[in-house]
């Protein structure tokens, strides 16, 4: 057998014995398996998710939140504004609820990783990994029949601003369709989400899949890992069934995402004063264009432009995105027949959103009962004039594209804003809590470094102290990027596991 | 409770001249089924949220009742007001019986026939089982 999925309380115990387990399966833990598998080694890939094919995705939001995300998306960060830290739960990570944008990792970042960071000699193999990994997913700009208006809007807005930056998205998409549902996964098989390539390619060259099986922790002897344990939990119930133990003869790999790689370390006995430190993100929220007429946002791809202009000055990123009407209902401001007036306009709304390269750090630990992650985290000021001017500069995009007003979603600011009174967001609140805000590209937690009172693995993802053991995932990035960071986290993992076949 | 999260989720949703209300929704069913399906600490924000939104037409529309026992029209101002609350916590707590409320509006056929999206196609909720021994 190569699959093993739930099991429940009366059946056998599940113990196996490979080459290297690699925990979790999303960009990061998909990419290392792979590699290890196209190597020649036996993997088996322990994911806590259930193992959905296209066929099984949910078609409505809500099912969304209980089929793909983790915890039913309702992780916040403590701080003083409770902002949702999306990531997803199923085989494929969060590369089956993303838009499968893909962007390189910046010159200026391996720079800063060296600087800061002491972390050296990547930047030739992460880029060359980037190139392999372009082909396999068949990463291309989103075709012209599949760009939507809201897409092609921006492009004119952007056009019209005068930005010297803007393009449309480069995606890990094979002909998209348009269908606009990259965030409930793609349904129509498009999307290269790992669950439906480095997964299965990983099984097909002798690996082992084990899905629904969220590891508590990594076995060790001394110093070495040898292994990963844990107890199956149903996808539905949640109920939990026997144990399983999958045992590896030459190296973990731990790629559990931002918010559980740290915890699985410190249930596993690493004290590094570093794990769990330097959480970062890439905090964002949407601005909605009014126009005349109907952008239908849903028609055309999820996310289909975007402009890095800002990324360095000061520190922005802008896109489109489309949300379901599902969720703009709980997202516009107001109740009653007020909302549902506010509500009727969703064909002629746009929503385009930034992801501001945020400075802040918090953390990540276990709470108090149980083995749920605690995010901390709060923007401070300088994060939050980069926030609301990258507001700011969505309106007046929205503006040059022709709408006649837009609705920014700040508390204690009117629901909508004419077109001639856009600046007035220049003076919007800086107080977080005035914001509806989302993190979704997270960084650190296992920081690569040199220095084991500052990270926690080096520069080839080995934990400080430990044999046989490698974090590859967003958490080992000790810096935020002010990109999309799924090729980044990808091409990283793929070199950590070359290092570990060498 | 439950009839307590469906009456705040009615008000905040109305049926109106032109569109149906989360009650035309199927809503009892749905929450039903969020019940059931979702977590407790999901639950009992839902639960919490609709507890703030009855206990603060005070704050609102300065009547000391709960929101369920108001005329229609001032149950409607108290949606609108305490949804935009100034206090954030309160904003927060509404949010968490916004969500579910919005899940169930937006996914109606007829909303999203209105909005020239196709009838969603539901969701399976399925998932690979363990493969057989003499599976390939
Ligand atoms: C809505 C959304 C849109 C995004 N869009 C883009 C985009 O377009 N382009 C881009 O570059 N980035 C995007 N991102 C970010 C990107 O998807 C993530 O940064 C990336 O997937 C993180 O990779 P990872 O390997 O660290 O974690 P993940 O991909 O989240 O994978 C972690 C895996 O580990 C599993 N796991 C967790 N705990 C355990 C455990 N105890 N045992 C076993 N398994 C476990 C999880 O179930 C999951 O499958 C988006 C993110 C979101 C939320
Ligand atoms: S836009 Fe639609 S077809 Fe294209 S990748 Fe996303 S879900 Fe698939």
């Amino acid at each position: 057998m190569t699959h093993f999925a739930y099991r429940g309380r009366d059946e056998a115990d599940l113990d196996i014995e490979v080459d290297y387990v690699v925990v979790g399966s999303g960009a990061g833990g998909a990419s290392a398996a792979v590699t290890l598998a196209r190597g020649g080694a036996r993997v088996a890939i322990v994911e806590a998710g259930a193992w959905r094919d296209p066929e099984d995705y949910p078609t409505s939001a809500y099912g969304a939140m209980r089929d793909l995300m983790d915890d039913w998306g309702a992780q916040v960060t403590m701080g003083r504004a409770l902002w949702p830290v999306v990531q997803a739960r199923t085989m494929g990570g969060t590369t089956v609820i993303n838009s499968a944008i893909c962007v390189r990792t910046p010159d200026d970042i391996f720079d800063q990783w060296k600087r800061e960071h002491g972390v050296e000699g990547l930047r030739n193999r992460v880029l060359a990994a980037q190139d392999r990994i372009e082909e396999d997913l068949f990463v291309s700009e989103v075709p012209v029949a599949a760009r939507g208006r809201s897409n092609l809007l921006a492009m004119a807005g952007a056009t019209a601003m005068g930005l010297k930056e803007s393009h449309y998205l480069r995606r890990y998409v094979k002909d998209c369709l348009g269908a606009g549902q990259c965030l409930q996964g793609c349904r129509d098989r498009r999307k290269q989400s790992t669950n439906i390539n480095y997964v299965p390619e990983t099984r097909e060259r002798g690996g082992v899949i084990v899905s629904c099986a969220p590891v508590d922790r990594v076995l060790t002897e001394g110093s070495r890992a040898i292994g990963v344990i844990g107890r199956f939990v149903h996808p539905n119930t949640r109920a939990e069934g026997t144990r399983f133990r999958v045992r590896a003869k030459k190296a973990v790999v731990v790629a559990a995402s931002v918010t559980h790689s740290p915890l699985i370390l410190m249930r596993s006995g690493i004290r590094l004063p570093a794990l769990g430190k330097f959480f970062r993100a890439h905090p964002g929220t949407g601005v909605f264009g009014c126009y005349d007429d109907p952008v239908d946002m849903n028609v055309g791809a999820t996310q289909g432009w975007a402009s890095t202009q800002f990324r360095v000055d000061p520190g922005l990123k802008l896109e489109t995105l489309a949300i379901p009407p599902e969720l703009v209902a709980s997202r516009f401001a107001g109740g009653g027949t007020e909302l549902i007036k506010r509500l009727s306009r969703f064909r002629h709304v746009a929503m385009w959103c930034h992801a501001v390269r945020a400075e802040s750090v918090g953390s990540v630990s276990r709470s108090l009962f149980g083995s749920r992650p605690v995010v901390r985290y709060e923007l401070d000021g300088a994060d939050m004039l980069r926030f609301r001017r990258g507001m700011h500069l969505l309106a007046q995009q929205h503006v040059a594209a022709g709408a006649k007003s837009v609705i920014p979603g700040i508390a204690g600011m009117p629901f909508e804003l004419d077109k001639d009174d856009i600046d007035k967001l220049a003076d919007a609140p800086l107080d977080p809590r005035a914001y509806i805000a989302i993190l979704s590209h997270l960084f650190g937690g296992c920081v690569m470094g040199r220095d084991e009172k500052t990270s926690v693995v080096d520069a080839r993802g080995r934990v400080h102290g430990m044999r046989g053991l490698v974090v590859a995932d967003a958490s080992v990035i000790p810096t935020n990027l002010g990109v999309n960071p799924q090729h980044t986290i990808m091409a990283l993992a793929t070199v950590f596991a070359e290092h570990l076949l060498a | 409770m439950l009839w307590l999260v469906r009456a705040a989720i009615v008000i905040l949703y109305p049926r109106t001249d032109d569109w149906p209300g989360a009650e035309d929704c199927d809503l009892d069913a749905f929450l039903e089924r969020f019940r059931r399906e979702s977590t407790f600490l999901m639950w009992l924000g839902v639960v919490v949220g609709a507890i703030v939104f009855h206990l603060t037409p005070l704050m609102t529309v300065f009547v000391p009742a709960p929101a369920f026992l108001l005329s229609p029209a001032l149950a409607d101002r108290h949606a609108h007001k305490v949804s935009s609350s100034n206090v954030y916590l309160v904003r927060q707590a509404i949010f968490l019986v916004k969500l579910p409320g919005g899940l169930v509006w937006g996914s109606h056929p007829k909303v999203r026939e209105r909005f020239a999206l196709p009838a969603l196609g539901g969701d399976p909720g399925t998932f690979r089982a363990s493969e057989k021994a003499n599976d390939p």
